[in-house]
């Protein structure tokens, strides 16, 4: 898996090295955000830093 | 879906029609969604989806917030707009969501999946039909839900169509809307297409009915 575009889960902060992290631009702002597995599977809110941006 | 066609009529009085009163613009007109069903949900919902439920009837069926649905199908085609359409994949085990899928491949130029879907054509390189797509569209995450888990092995963005009983693991974008009728499946599907191929600069001449599967 390449390396990711940002370094830290958007909704809880870890660093994003287990595999099935995503990375995607917000759909909002283009600002790029990042998601962790686990909060992937538990459907965990994130929000946008530059927009304010609700997710998912 | 005796209830859907039911419920739409009722609903066209004392839904969320403040839309056009408070002057925001929707990407087509709010009767054209309530006679679509887009807004109809279930009579079960789930806590992930509960922020998306407009209000529940008398007889408990959730309903959807039109304002969320429009916005968020605004949002999913800029969104997927900012992806080569060769690298979308559009998945829909579901039987109404297969020609609103196909037209979509079909006009975006993406790659559209239907039908049963072999577990492996995300993960496997020596099976028939791998593909290696940017970000995946489903049509219900719960019918669909094969394409999911490969989605989180392969680490792609899903943006799914959510009903009020669905759960939204793995989906990294939500567009909450009646993911079961006909004509709700059509409507988002056009727009989305719609709305990428505006972004894309793609010429775009289909009418809603135009993605309507038979019945």
């Amino acid at each position: 898996m390449a390396k990711p575009k940002v370094e830290f889960c958007t909704s809880c902060g870890v660093h994003l090295v287990e595999r099935g992290y995503v990375n995607f631009p917000c759909p909002a702002c283009n600002a790029e955000l990042g998601r962790c597995v686990s909060c992937r599977q538990q459907s965990n809110e994130y929000t946008c830093k530059e927009c304010g941006f609700l997710g998912p | 879906m005796e209830i859907t066609d039911k419920v739409v009529e009722e609903n066209v009085e004392n839904l969320d029609v403040n839309a056009e009163v408070k002057g925001s613009t929707t990407l087509v007109p709010i009767d054209e969604y309530l006679a679509a069903g887009i807004h109809i949900g279930t009579q079960q919902k789930t806590q992930n989806m509960m922020r998306f439920v407009y209000r529940v009837r008398t007889d408990g069926l959730y309903v959807l917030d039109i304002q969320a649905t429009d916005e968020r199908i605004k949002l999913a085609a800029d969104f997927l707009s900012k992806y080569d359409p060769s690298k979308i994949l559009v998945v829909s085990a579901r039987q109404y969501g297969q020609y609103p899928a196909k037209m979509f491949a079909k006009t975006i130029g993406t790659k559209a999946m239907v039908g049963r879907f072999i577990p492996g054509k995300l993960t496997n390189p020596n099976l028939e039909g791998f593909y290696e797509p940017d970000v995946i569209v489903v049509t219900d995450p719960t019918g669909d839900a094969q394409v999911i888990r490969e989605s989180v092995n392969i680490g792609v963005p899903v943006v799914g169509l959510c009903d009020t009983n669905n759960m939204t693991s793995n989906v990294d974008m939500v567009i909450p809307t009646n993911n079961k009728g006909r004509k709700a499946l059509s409507l988002v599907y056009w727009l989305l297409a719609r709305g990428i191929a505006q972004a894309n600069g793609i010429p775009f001449n289909y009418e809603v009915t135009d993605f309507e599967p038979g019945l």
